[in-house]
């Protein structure tokens, strides 16, 4: 275990300022109880930092030099106009939502009339609801610092239930939003169960209201559980603008036969680690991970994955996508564990990154442990510039080179957009990534 | 009216020079072949009329229509209506034929000072002309010369060019890989864009060519100069002799 010695400031403001905020979190006493020993598993492994392997290129410890107070009973004044403002091109989505401010559920915000074949609730309800309400805060065994903290702080989100069989017809945004002019950390949390043959798309879309503090922490979690024969499509659209810091944990357990289809686009985050870990728990499922990650200035973005095929004939599938300008850093970490009982899995990783400057970095690893022999595994991590022959080409039919470089960047990450299935999300998503080409500089 | 004057070009990163001394005038309204053994610098040339920046040019100059261009974009190039058909015509993963061509269509039109077009009209331009070029337009849905046979790549390029409606064409090889038939189809399209505001330049290794778009001039450029010119009697000449003669010239 990794015990950090001397508290950094950040590491004592949230281990020692949890007193001062644990009376207005929601949730009875074993909730405080899961609360509490959670903020302790997070006291003594402290903030991850470079020398812990999987942070070797995300020095959080370092890089978050404070920790923002909690949002807590937040009341920050929005309007839906300044929501659908934020939101931008997936405002024009046909689908029921759920919005959060500032870790808040905010219900006169939120719309679910589409959405009425399956269960919301938010999680700050269901935190004081029935005995079992502290399961809700799971830590997956206690070594991941990150996700300790959002059990500790966590105040709202939302917990979505799609009965068996059932299906969810339009896609379900939950939004997360940044408000005010005081710079807040906000701890959200989503729990979605996808039932036996049922079918849904939850989109988690982060933003920033304009005019809020360009300062932010954000620590989210989700945990999905996807039922035998059910397909779940999952996408986190991070595009919360600022000097934010964007900590995310995404845990996946798939059943027998069922799909996962999980989808993260980031973007414009000042710094961003995305953990994403999925296990096969039943025979036959399918999993695609993609994603793209788009940065510029001194943005860091950092996707990990760790991809579990615990049990025979698993399919997995990620394609990530970075664009990378000025000194930006992108980093793509994949491992894919195939263990000894999963004959016949089949696992394919690709992770590729466009430099549009010298000074950015992109690092990867991907990582394959394999224990079992009969299995078709592969994976692959390219970076390249922006084909000057192309460009050319581009050029000499007539295109200027701001629109030509636009065209190519768009044609780069295309084939991981083409992954979303819906096409007003994956039109809002080519568009969002179109709103970033227009700051590219020339 | 095109003037290259003197023109003497090398490779950027490297002391090696491939144009040694053009000079070459093409008036509007008229088609000139260029013809000349492997490596002797016709694409080259090609490259530098529409504005690569792989080469440097140590001296000379080149006008269309009185103005010097060597000082312009690529793309300010094409909107002054200089029109590049590439001998390797790339590939675009990702962008579908139907973007680029409407992309680039407007990019020029807005340059030039004419109305963008809308995409009704522009579907209609592009169906009539690529009918005419043999191209379905189905296969435009598809990323740009992606999966294309050598022949629809010079295919997609004279659709290009219909569509740009440039007045400076230069076919850099455009019958290579091309067969019979298609040669015809192409040949046919690129005479639908002879005009007496037109300037053609077009390279080519065969006679063949040349008998379905007759040139007005023939120049033979070996060892980068224009050794030899002629009218279109002397295409036929090299076909029967070669370019023996011209390699003694070399030194
Ligand atoms: N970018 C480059 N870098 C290095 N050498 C080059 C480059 N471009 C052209 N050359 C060289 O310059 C010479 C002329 O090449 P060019 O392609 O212009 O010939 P060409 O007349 O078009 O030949 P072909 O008939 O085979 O098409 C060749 O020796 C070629 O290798
Ligand atoms: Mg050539």
């Amino acid at each position: 275990m990794n015990v950090a010695v001397i508290k950094t400031k950040a590491e004592t403001t949230l281990s020692e300022g949890f007193g001062q905020v644990a009376e207005r979190l929601p949730g009875g006493a074993d909730v405080q109880q899961a609360r509490e020993d959670a903020l302790g598993r997070f006291a003594s492994l402290g903030l991850p930092h470079r020398r812990i392997e999987e942070w070797k290129y995300t020095d959080l410890r370092n890089a978050m030099k404070e920790a923002l107070p909690v949002a807590v009973a937040d009341e920050a004044k929005v309007t839906i106009a300044d929501i659908i403002v934020a939101l931008g091109p997936l405002a024009q989505l046909d689908a029921p939502r759920i919005v959060l401010v500032n870790g808040r559920y905010r219900r006169e915000l939120s719309n679910l009339a589409d959405a009425s074949s399956i269960a919301v609730e938010p999680l700050s309800q269901a935190l004081v609801g029935s005995d079992g309400a502290a399961g809700l805060l799971s830590d997956s065994g206690g070594d991941n610092a990150i996700l300790a903290l959002n059990a500790a702080y966590v105040t709202d989100g939302a917990v979505i239930d799609v009965p068996a069989g059932a299906t969810l017809e339009k896609p379900l945004l939950v939004v997360h939003s940044r408000a005010g002019v005081e710079p807040r950390f906000a701890v959200g949390r989503n729990v979605i169960h996808i039932g036996e043959a049922a079918t849904a798309t939850v989109v988690e879309v982060f933003v920033t209201v304009p005019g809020s503090a360009t300062e932010g922490q954000v620590n989210t979690a989700s945990e999905v559980l996807v039922g035998a024969g059910a397909t779940a499509r999952h996408v986190k659209i991070a595009v919360d603008a600022g000097k934010v810091t964007h900590l995310a944990n995404w845990t996946v357990e798939m059943e027998k036969d069922s799909v996962y289809r999980g989808f993260q686009f980031t973007s414009g985050v000042g710094l961003a680690r995305n953990e994403i870990r999925a296990t096969f728990k039943g025979e036959g499922a399918k999993l695609d991970i993609s994603g793209i990650f788009l940065a510029r200035g001194t943005e860091h973005i950092d996707t990990t994955l760790f991809v579990d095929h615990a049990v025979p004939h698993g399919e997995s599938r990620e394609l990530f996508k970075g664009v990378l300008d000025d000194t930006a850093r992108g980093i793509f970490q994949g491992k894919v564990i195939v263990r000894r009982d999963a004959q016949k899995t089949d696992g394919k990783q690709m992770a590729q990154a466009l430099m549009l400057s010298e000074d950015a970095e992109f690092d990867s690893k991907p990582e394959l442990e394999i224990y079992a022999d009969d299995v078709v595994c592969g994976h692959g991590s390219t970076s390249a510039q922006l084909d000057d022959d192309l460009m050319f080409y581009l050029r000499a039919r007539g295109i200027p080179k701001e629109e030509a470089r636009a065209l190519l960047i768009q044609s780069f990450i295309g084939e991981a957009i083409d992954k979303i299935e819906h096409d007003g999300l994956r039109e809002a998503l080519a568009e969002q990534a179109r709103i970033w080409l227009l700051g590219v500089g020339v | 009216m095109l003037e290259i004057k003197n023109l003497h070009v090398k490779i950027a990163d490297e002391d090696k020079m491939i144009l040694k001394g053009i000079d070459l005038v093409v008036p509007k309204g008229e088609v000139h072949a260029i013809m000349g053994p492997n490596g002797s610098g016709k694409s080259t040339l090609a490259y530098v009329l529409a504005g690569r920046d792989d080469y440097e040019i140590v001296d000379g100059d080149i006008l269309w229509n009185g103005e010097s261009i060597l000082e312009m974009e690529p793309d300010e190039r094409s909107a002054k209506g200089v029109f590049l058909a590439f001998q390797y015509p790339m590939e675009i993963p990702g962008v579908a034929g139907l973007t680029f061509l409407r992309t680039a269509t407007n990019a020029v039109r807005k340059k030039r000072g004419q109305a963008e077009l809308t995409t009704p009209e522009f579907m209609r331009v592009v169906k009539e002309r690529a009918g005419k070029l043999n191209i379905d337009v189905e296969m435009l849905k598809r990323p740009v010369n992606v999966g294309f046979s050598g022949g629809e790549k010079k295919r997609s390029e004279i659709l290009q060019m219909a569509m740009l409606e440039p007045t400076l064409c230069v076919l850099d090889e455009t019958d290579s890989g091309l067969d019979i038939d298609a040669l015809k189809v192409v040949s046919e399209g690129v005479n639908a864009l002879r005009d007496p505001a037109r300037a053609m330049l077009v390279i080519t290794h065969y006679q063949r060519l040349l008998d379905h778009i007759v040139p007005d001039r023939v120049h033979v450029l070996a060892h980068g100069r224009i050794q030899k010119s002629g009218g279109k009697e002397l295409a036929l000449e090299l076909e029967q002799s070669g370019y023996a003669e011209f390699q003694a010239d070399a030194a």
